[in-house]
């Protein structure tokens, strides 16, 4: 697993002292401690949050080889086009998307702050537990 | 040029007085060449005027179309030239219940029984336009028609997914340009959501296999979408064609997921059969 892309502007970064939330810890830390744990579960390659409205990373840890824009430029397309499939249908708002493929899955999970929860894993990957880490880190409460 | 096309074409070609002109016209219609279908099915009919398969295939493209005027009137001269014509009077008794004409609706149904008693499509909707309390002279007032209308409309259908749950209500099969091929969407309200809903489906297909071939993912086999109160499942079936489960949120993904691939088999040996 590659470090952190520090290319990509975290949230919170922005030369005035990061935002803290109560517990003490900053936001962009936060976003890095969901990215762990998340990364951590078996068969993922990478995770990242990404801005829903325009697909660009704001926070990512990923394996080598993945590409980051790529995945979150799409991973954003997709989860527009199901949310609104989804409002046609009646059923309210996507909490949580998954794509199933013959090489992997891409798991999706929109968040406050119209942010999204992304993670690209290969076949292998324990689904369940992916999204438990996912549903918790877009559940819990950002400043 | 897909085979059946290329053969249908040759042998029109070969043979320009022949009556395969029906099945090219058809087999361009249902790959949604619809204009080229027209092309076809007008030309073959100024040869055989008087061919009512041909006035019955140049009718659903008018439908496909969306021009119901033109197929109304060519189910009609389908009609003129075999009052037996079974597609034409479904055709006529589809076009009669989406104008709101129950009564006349109910007589087409009857009589599409009275030629073909084991239509159980046509046993369904003559049962849901008489539940639906049809007045006997003057179209259905519009909320009555809206509470009927997508209980018809399913079973006026091809029927693909007998005897799965809810079947006519949480299951579509769509093709590649977002048009309803089998099964139906209702609302909550029961407001017919088939056709909304397809359309907006149409483009989740595409950008699953733009993404799946740019993350270099392979071929996409579902998505699932957990919702407020349902969660979705969309699979693609053979070549182009969609389906969508909608469950409710009580019912754990995994089984969702199971009940759709049932679905999916279902629909892929159906479309096989269509010559799909």
């Amino acid at each position: 697993m590659s470090a952190p892309d520090r290319g990509q502007p975290a949230v919170g970064a922005s030369g005035a002292p990061p935002a803290r939330s109560p517990a003490g810890t900053s936001v962009s830390e936060q976003l890095q401690h969901a990215l762990d744990r998340i990364s951590r579960v078996r068969g993922v390659r990478g995770s990242m949050w990404v801005a829903a409205e325009d697909g660009i990373p704001v926070a990512q840890l990923l394996m080598e080889g993945v590409k980051g824009k790529a995945v979150a430029a799409l991973a954003a397309s997709l989860a527009r086009k199901v949310s609104g499939a989804a409002a046609a249908t009646g059923s309210g708002r996507v909490r949580f998307v998954q794509m199933e493929a013959a090489g992997g899955t891409l798991l999706v999970a929109p968040a406050a702050q119209d942010l999204l929860i992304v993670a690209l894993a290969d076949s292998r990957v324990n689904v369940g537990l992916a999204r438990l880490e996912m549903i918790r880190a877009a559940e819990a409460a950002l400043p | 040029m897909p085979d059946d096309i290329r053969s249908l074409s040759d042998a029109l070609a070969r043979d320009p007085r022949s009556l395969v002109y029906v099945d090219l016209a058809e087999a361009l219609r249902r790959r949604g060449q619809r204009e080229e279908a027209l092309q076809v099915a007008l030309q073959g009919l100024t040869r055989h005027p008087m061919h009512a398969d041909g006035h019955d295939c140049l009718a659903r493209i008018y439908a496909d179309l969306g021009d119901l005027e033109r197929a109304r009137l060519a189910w009609s001269k389908a009609l003129e030239i075999v009052p037996d014509h079974l597609g034409s009077l479904r055709g006529v008794a589809f076009l009669l219940f989406r104008q709101g004409d129950l009564r006349a609706a109910e007589s087409a149904l009857m009589k599409l029984l009275a030629r073909s008693p084991g239509d159980d499509g046509a046993q369904r909707a003559l049962a849901v336009v008489r539940a639906g309390g049809a007045p006997a002279a003057e179209p259905a007032p519009r909320a009555a028609r809206r509470r009927t209308e997508p209980r018809i409309l399913a079973a006026l259908r091809p029927e693909v997914f007998h005897g799965f749950d809810r079947a006519t209500d949480d299951i579509l099969l769509l093709d590649q340009r977002g048009l309803v091929l089998a099964g139906g969407l209702t609302e909550a309200d029961g407001k017919d959501a088939s056709e909304l809903a397809a359309a907006a489906l149409a483009g989740v297909s595409g950008e699953a296999a733009r993404t799946a071939e740019y993350l270099g993912l392979g071929s996409w086999s579902a998505i699932v979408a957990e919702a407020e109160s349902s969660n979705l499942v969309v699979a693609p079936v053979g070549d182009g064609a969609l389906l969508l489960v909608r469950r409710d949120r009580s019912i754990a993904v995994g089984l969702a997921l199971r009940f759709a691939e049932r679905a999916r088999g279902i629909a892929l040996a159906w479309l096989q059969g269509q010559g799909a």
